[in-house]
């Protein structure tokens, strides 16, 4: 089981260390790593990412910088591309696949973008290897849920973790940690989940300590760690001191 | 489509509108549809609604003639629609209050708001006193420093104004944060979304709930003037206003005519005018159209009216336009200061600088041939005074 799921903001703090934290990443034996690509009106975060966002498009990050940016990439753990469906749109389905073809992008998690919204859209990047991660919130009712996961199946169980996951969000609200999760609705929440499909689950949204990160583990869940990460790599800490205490690899 | 909503979700052949909300918002959207669908067929609801709208609000509100300024413009006769004489001083307590009934059906306890010139927000938090919900209001701090006695009403009736520093500090700003709070609230606490965008069902509710002012004006303009005006005319931020007056005589042949704010300059970031370099793209859960750069992030806008510098039209406003079914036309700040004091000499009424971009059209038009005109009076300007004072040296 994939033991972390790690969130970075592709551009802070700058594109040119993006590469090497992919290969950080890797180095330190994760599958697959969630990119956020910075937004003017990211609607579903908290502080802590708004803020990351807000300085890497002062650095200049854009889309298609931080696509150009991946490009030939090799040394980097598979990338969820974590976004917002303005940026995507107004690149275009046809632009975005000759994009995204070079880099290690092999999904796309689009906060915004309710299966069926944009349904052209979404099958041209599904057929093209680009499909999108669905969402699974707390207001979810399991009718609704078994509806989402059938409607963005997993491509196939060879597939890698990062074209299988559904995103099982935490608790209510925006992106953030150290609000006090409780983990206990979770926990019923995947075994609920778990029931409906075979296919692995990352629960993120307020997890940062090894504890919780540990008892979602323990639910047969792969946590996400994003505010705390980012935070952590603002106050200067290396992405190895911040990620190597929080999980146990595998192998 | 989004699976699940019984209305339509979209406007006009480009598609506009739709759901483009995070998952953990589209429970609480469907059930807000569910909820007013039920509503606008429940005799108790609506008829809680007329007499709030009467005795609560003040309407029908008046059609007013304005001949002196009519004369001075070169038309032959003008109407104001008084939403200015509304409980509150805008058109914005129509749709708060019927969305804080709502709410209430809903059993929700806490009601959560963003406002631009505040008067949205001045709207929901009067109508959450009457009605004994709690209330917070999300306005950015730009425009809390521009309407400042806004944010002492809101305070003076309970509400909890929390000032967003993000971007511009604008109305933009505002949205987003009260989206991220509704989505941190929303087993409890209902959003009352202020203008007609957003993601489904917001447009249409709050057009269902502003058309009064349209419905009002035709019936009045025919008892008055025993015809149409040649031209409808409002001012158009989001829109609720502009669709709230228009849509009423969209079956008529006559000229319809939204005004955006057109800043101080041609260039992106000088104006608020989304037909000029617009795009169509998605913002705050619509797909509508959108000022916007190149990579798709929403670009800065420029007024002096805290209420008309959204950088996205409502979805189904921008359909209408985009259908040809509404004209667009923009004024200058300063052709809004301008018409807003020769309303005030000719007529004795002091208009919100939001309303004052439709007012600057008036000679406009007249010169184009029109000859009578019926101008949505969105809101009164007392909140704009300290602009006026130091705008035209008074």
């Amino acid at each position: 089981m994939n033991p972390l799921l790690p969130f970075l903001m592709s551009g802070d703090p700058s594109l040119e260390a993006l590469p090497g934290l992919l290969a950080e990443t890797k180095a330190l034996g994760l599958e697959a790593i969630e990119l956020g690509l910075p937004h003017s009106d990211p609607i579903a975060d908290g502080p802590v990412l708004q803020a990351a966002a807000h300085r890497a498009i002062q650095k200049g990050a854009t889309p298609l910088r931080v696509l150009e940016a991946l490009a030939g990439l090799t040394d980097s753990p598979d990338i969820v591309l974590f976004t917002y469906l303005n940026p995507l749109l107004q690149i275009g389905a046809a632009r975005l696949k000759r994009l995204l073809a070079p880099t290690p992008v092999k999904a796309l998690l689009v906060v915004d973008l309710p299966f069926g919204e944009e349904a052209a859209f979404e099958a041209d990047l599904r057929s093209a290897g680009y499909p999108m991660v669905p969402l699974l919130a707390p207001t979810t009712t399991l009718a609704r849920a078994r509806r989402i996961l059938a409607d963005r199946p997993e491509p196939g169980t060879e597939a890698p973790f990062a074209q299988r996951f559904a995103y099982v969000v935490a608790r209510l609200g925006v992106t953030g940690a150290g609000q006090g999760t409780d983990l206990e609705p979770v926990a019923q929440r995947l075994r609920d989940l778990q029931g409906l499909s075979g296919r692995p689950f990352a629960v993120g949204f307020g997890l940062s300590d090894f504890q919780s990160l540990e008892a979602i583990r323990a639910m047969g869940a792969t946590p996400v760690i994003g505010s705390a990460l980012v935070q952590e790599l603002v106050e200067g800490r290396s992405l190895h001191q911040a990620l190597s205490g929080r999980f146990v690899a595998d192998a | 489509m989004t699976e699940g909503f019984t209305l339509p979700t979209r406007f006009g052949a480009q598609s506009l509108g739709g759901c483009y909300a995070p998952e953990t918002l589209m429970q609480p959207l469907l059930d807000l549809e569910a909820a007013f669908l039920a509503a606008t067929i429940e005799p108790s609801f609506l008829a809680e609604l007329k007499g709030e709208l009467r005795h609560f609000v003040g309407r029908p509100t008046p059609l007013t003639s304005a001949p002196r300024l009519a004369a001075k413009v070169g038309l032959k006769a003008l109407f104001l629609k008084r939403e200015d004489l509304t409980h509150t001083g805008a058109h914005k307590i129509n749709n708060a209050l019927a969305q804080a009934i709502l709410a209430r059906r809903m059993g929700k306890a806490e009601i959560i708001a963003e406002t631009g010139a505040g008067q949205h927000g001045v709207a929901t938090a009067s109508a959450c006193a009457r009605l004994g919900l709690a209330c917070t209001v999300y306005m950015g701090v730009t425009d809390m420093a521009r309407q400042a006695p806004n944010v002492a009403r809101m305070r003076l009736f309970g509400a909890k104004v929390v000032p967003v520093a993000a971007g511009q500090g604008t109305l933009k700003e505002a949205v987003n944060e009260a989206l991220r709070a509704w989505a941190g609230r929303c087993d409890r606490a209902h959003y009352i979304l202020g203008s007609a965008l957003g993601p489904h069902p917001f447009p249409t509710l709050v057009r269902s709930f502003q058309t009064v002012i349209g419905e009002e004006a035709r019936a009045q303009v025919l008892e008055q003037a025993d015809a149409l005006p040649e031209v409808v005319i409002a001012c158009a931020g989001g829109g609720s206003n502009g669709l709230g007056l228009l849509l009423p005589f969209l079956g008529d042949g006559l000229r319809r005519v939204a005004v955006e704010a057109g800043g101080h300059g041609a260039a992106l970031g000088e104006h608020a005018a989304r037909l000029d370099g617009g795009r169509v793209g998605v913002l705050h859960g619509c797909k509508t159209l959108l000022l916007q750069d190149e990579c798709g992030h929403t670009a800065e806008t420029a007024s002096i009216s805290a209420g008309l510098d959204y950088p996205a039209l409502g979805p189904e406003l921008a359909a209408l336009i985009l259908d040809g079914k509404v004209e667009v036309r923009r004024a200058s700040d300063d052709e809004a200061l301008s018409g807003a004091r020769m309303l005030c000499e000719t007529e004795g009424i002091l208009p919100a600088l939001e309303s004052s971009h439709a007012l600057a059209l008036l000679a406009a038009l007249a010169a184009e041939g029109a000859a009578t005109v019926l101008l949505g009076l969105s809101g009164r300007g007392d909140k704009d005074l300290s602009t006026y004072q130091s705008r035209l040296g008074i």
